[in-house]
């Protein structure tokens, strides 16, 4: 009986002594990851999305959307909440992932949040993406997104006026293949037409649904507020 | 190059890759397996020899391209496989596949006190349900996935967690008689089907609208799967295969049930655990 409940002891302890270890291991590696620094953000704004040192106003630079319309990018901006996104449809990881946490998020809001939300996607790389391939790409990921293209020039000038690097061409695993760098960030434009927060790489689903619930309203108030709005 | 699977961030390619950590790991294991039966070579039972074969295999299926790759770090689905054939196909495949010879060697031989300790069914079921909690947390999955030895930690802990939960069951040494063929069918209820660590896992997996690893939410798509569906069809595969596992477990151990007791006490036994079933 005393063999048996040792036994019974030692077991119980071996498995204790491995939990822990484990769990140790987690809590000192992660000590400084990319969690703390979004759970500090929440703490100081009730926002994951990291708050512009000064906000950014949109710069007017001709695009055009998918049909082919001349599209200012300032004016298509202003009078509602815009997320911002420069990037590409043959990205490998960025973008898709961006684009489908954004699109999964939103599908957990209200008919109501979602009508105060436009999500703008600015092609890095015109060349490859045509009209229809943007439209079929968006198209997969949710067809409400909009979509524009424009010169190489133009796209840079607007990534320089929003204080973003301009995209470059790197090049792919294939000859005569090639990837195009470009910033990660997804911008959050209010509905005044400035840039208030950033999303960067990493930002998961949960984390857009929380913010974008608040950014609705914030965004709703800072137009209100806007005097070129009124 | 890599030498266990992990998550790399980069895009997923159907191209073939090398993890020589994973050829090691199979080769070490077949090693100790065959040096285990060498006295027993001479008289060998080829059903036990296919059992452990496809045990090995499980592993090997599991732990390298492409399902140990997209587990690793592109899809929670097959993160879900992975557990699966480590920890529930795997070990007993291994160790129905041990010649008795082995068994006897180890009973004459007394089994070391630390194995005996950890080898009885309250350790297996405990082991069993606290990996897949400590493994299946967020902070702790995530963390372990994005290097190669911390994925290695994860399959190990499922490996050793599985092979102390089967144990009990499988092995004959050392002899449990108190632990019969009824409590045993309530052993594999209790550690797989309706775990209750297993029904919450399914159900966040399953029900959660938000997927609960980071590592998969944000690894390049594979084929343009959803991260949602992805963690959907985790949970799915984690409730149907462990309901699979655990009937034929429990019609394994029934059908035991009913050839021992024949053996016992003659042919109406038979009829007597039918009419109980």
């Amino acid at each position: 009986m005393r063999a048996a409940t040792f036994r019974t002891v030692s077991s119980l302890r071996f498995l204790r002594l491995g939990a822990a270890l484990l769990v140790a291991a987690a809590c000192t590696q992660g000590s400084a990851s990319a969690r703390d620094e979004s759970a500090r953000r929440v703490a100081e704004t009730g926002l994951y999305g990291r708050a512009l040192d000064s906000a950014l106003v949109i710069p007017s630079v001709s695009l055009a959307d998918l049909d082919g319309n001349a599209i200012d990018l300032a004016k298509l901006t202003r009078g509602k909440l815009t997320l911002l996104f420069f990037g590409y449809t043959h990205c490998p990881d960025v973008c898709p992932v961006h684009m489908t946490n954004i699109a999964a998020a939103m599908r957990t809001l209200s008919w109501a949040e979602r009508d105060g939300i436009r999500v703008v996607f600015v092609t890095t790389d015109p060349e490859r993406d045509t009209p229809v391939r943007l439209r079929s790409w968006l198209g997969s990921i949710d067809s409400s997104f909009v979509g524009l293209r424009g010169t190489n020039a133009s796209i840079d000038s607007a990534q320089r006026g929003l204080g973003l690097p301009e995209a470059m061409r790197l090049p792919g695993a294939h000859p005569g293949d090639y990837q195009v760098g470009h910033a990660g960030q997804v911008l959050a434009v209010f509905a005044d037409g400035r840039a208030r927060y950033a999303y960067p790489f990493g930002t998961r689903q949960a984390e857009f649904a929380h913010d974008l619930t608040k950014l609705v309203a914030a965004s709703a108030g800072a137009n209100a507020r806007d005097p070129e709005e009124r | 190059m890599q030498w266990w699977c992990s998550a790399q961030g980069v895009a997923w390619a159907w191209s073939w890759r090398a993890y020589p950590g994973v050829w090691l790991f199979i080769a070490a294991v077949t090693l100790a397996l065959w040096s285990l039966h060498r006295r027993s070579l001479a008289r060998p039972q080829p059903w036990r020899v296919s059992l452990m074969g496809q045990g090995i295999l499980a592993l090997w299926i599991a732990l390298d391209w492409p399902v140990g790759a997209l587990g690793g770090g592109y899809l929670a689905s097959m993160h879900m496989l992975q557990f699966l054939l480590i920890a529930l196909v795997a070990p007993p495949l291994i160790l129905l596949g041990v010649h008795p010879e082995v068994w006897e060697s180890l009973r004459d031989r007394g089994l070391p006190a630390w194995l005996s300790a950890i080898t009885t069914p309250l350790t297996g079921l405990i082991a069993l349900n606290v990996v897949i909690v400590l493994t299946h947390l967020p902070a702790v999955a995530d963390l372990l996935m994005a290097t190669q030895l911390g994925s290695f930690a994860i399959d190990m802990a499922w490996l050793l967690s599985g092979a102390l939960f089967w144990w009990p069951l499988v092995a004959p040494v050392p002899a449990r008689p108190n632990f019969g063929h009824p409590l045993r069918m309530g052993y594999v209820i209790l550690g797989i089907m309706f775990s209750p660590v297993t029904i919450v896992l399914v159900a966040v997996l399953v029900f959660n609208e938000h997927p609960l690893f980071a590592t998969y939410e944000l690894a390049p798509r594979v084929n343009g799967l959803d991260s949602v569906a992805d963690h959907q069809m985790a949970g799915l595969l984690m409730s149907v295969g462990g309901v699979a596992i655990t009937l034929v477990a429990m019609t394994t151990i029934f059908f035991k049930w009913v050839q021992e007791s024949e053996r016992a006490n003659g042919p109406d036994a038979r009829d007597e655990l039918t009419r109980m079933a």
